[in-house]
């Protein structure tokens, strides 16, 4: 597609601002899809997280439903999240 | 190696949270339970192919089309559907028009919600805790801070998104626009006026 209404971000924004916060955006989706859930089972969650710290920033709440999703469903542990995360941030 | 090299060897520090994303998605692709191909493709999509450039095309189509936009009143999702717009976030979507009496505005008090078919990913002001909250509280008050000034004469009508139900706003169609081809109409057509914080 050309032109300017072709742009998704015709309005000069970005669609993330940091490529972190489009893999997360990218493996929430993926996740729900493999799992066979509807949206909401990550959606609530994500609401959830915003309720109990409502001043964090939105990807941090992000974050916090995914991985909430990924322990509660058994995919991982707590810990092993952690040392990935280790590995990641040495 | 140049001077200009050096600057290239220092990377930003990971954060907390990007570590946890970072490593979320290793995990789950090492156990095979998600392929990074398929997070690639979502990602993909969503910063290249899927915006309000979508919508627009819906609102010049109800600009013109007088049949079509009696349909996307009353069934958003099957008439976005008409023009190859749908998928994840598509179901249960209003559209909600602006007349010279009304103003319609959209927020998502509790999270973020948002039509993703026709929109893409909602901006960061969007998902902002004061937007959410004082939106639905005092949204003439909120909307002239973002340069929406809206007559005391015309009513504001919020509507608050969810799993339930999506909204955009069908903006009125400017004056002096009749020569307009779709395209052109298409091109007049912002993100915010779609979300309802701007009036063309």
């Amino acid at each position: 597609m050309t032109g300017a209404a072709a742009l998704p971000r015709r309005n000069g924004e970005l669609a993330f601002d940091a490529p972190w916060q489009g893999r997360a955006f990218g493996v929430a989706l993926a996740t729900v899809r493999t799992l066979g859930l509807p949206w909401a089972a990550f959606q609530e969650r994500l609401m959830a997280a915003i309720a109990a710290h409502p001043d964090a920033p939105y990807w941090d709440s992000w974050v916090a439903a995914l991985e909430r999703l990924v322990v509660e469903r058994g995919l991982a542990s707590r810990e092993e999240i952690a040392t990935a995360a280790d590995a990641v941030r040495p | 190696m140049s001077a200009h090299d050096d600057d290239h060897h220092h990377p930003a520090p990971v954060s907390p949270v990007e570590a946890r994303a970072r490593a979320l998605e290793e995990l789950l692709v090492e156990k095979g339970i998600l392929r990074r191909d398929v997070v690639d493709a979502i990602v993909h999509a969503y910063e290249n192919d899927i915006g309000p450039m979508n919508a627009a095309k819906v609102v010049a189509r109800a600009w013109t089309d007088p049949a079509y936009r009696a349909r996307l009143l009353a069934d958003g999702t099957a008439a976005i559907a008409e023009l190859g717009f749908g998928g994840a976030e598509g179901e249960h979507l209003r559209v909600v028009e602006n007349t010279p009496a009304v103003h319609n505005v959209v927020v998502c008090t509790l999270c973020s919600c948002y039509p993703w078919p026709v929109l893409g990913l909602p901006p960061a002001w969007y998902k902002s805790a004061p937007y959410r909250a004082r939106m639905v509280r005092e949204p003439r008050v909120v909307l002239r801070e973002m340069g929406c000034d809206v007559p005391d004469a015309v009513e504001i009508r919020v509507w608050d998104s969810s799993a339930e139900q999506r909204y955009f706003v069908l903006p009125e169609r400017p004056a002096g626009t009749d020569g307009l081809d779709e395209d052109a109409l298409a091109r007049l057509v912002t993100r915010d006026a779609m979300i309802g914080t701007q009036r063309p």
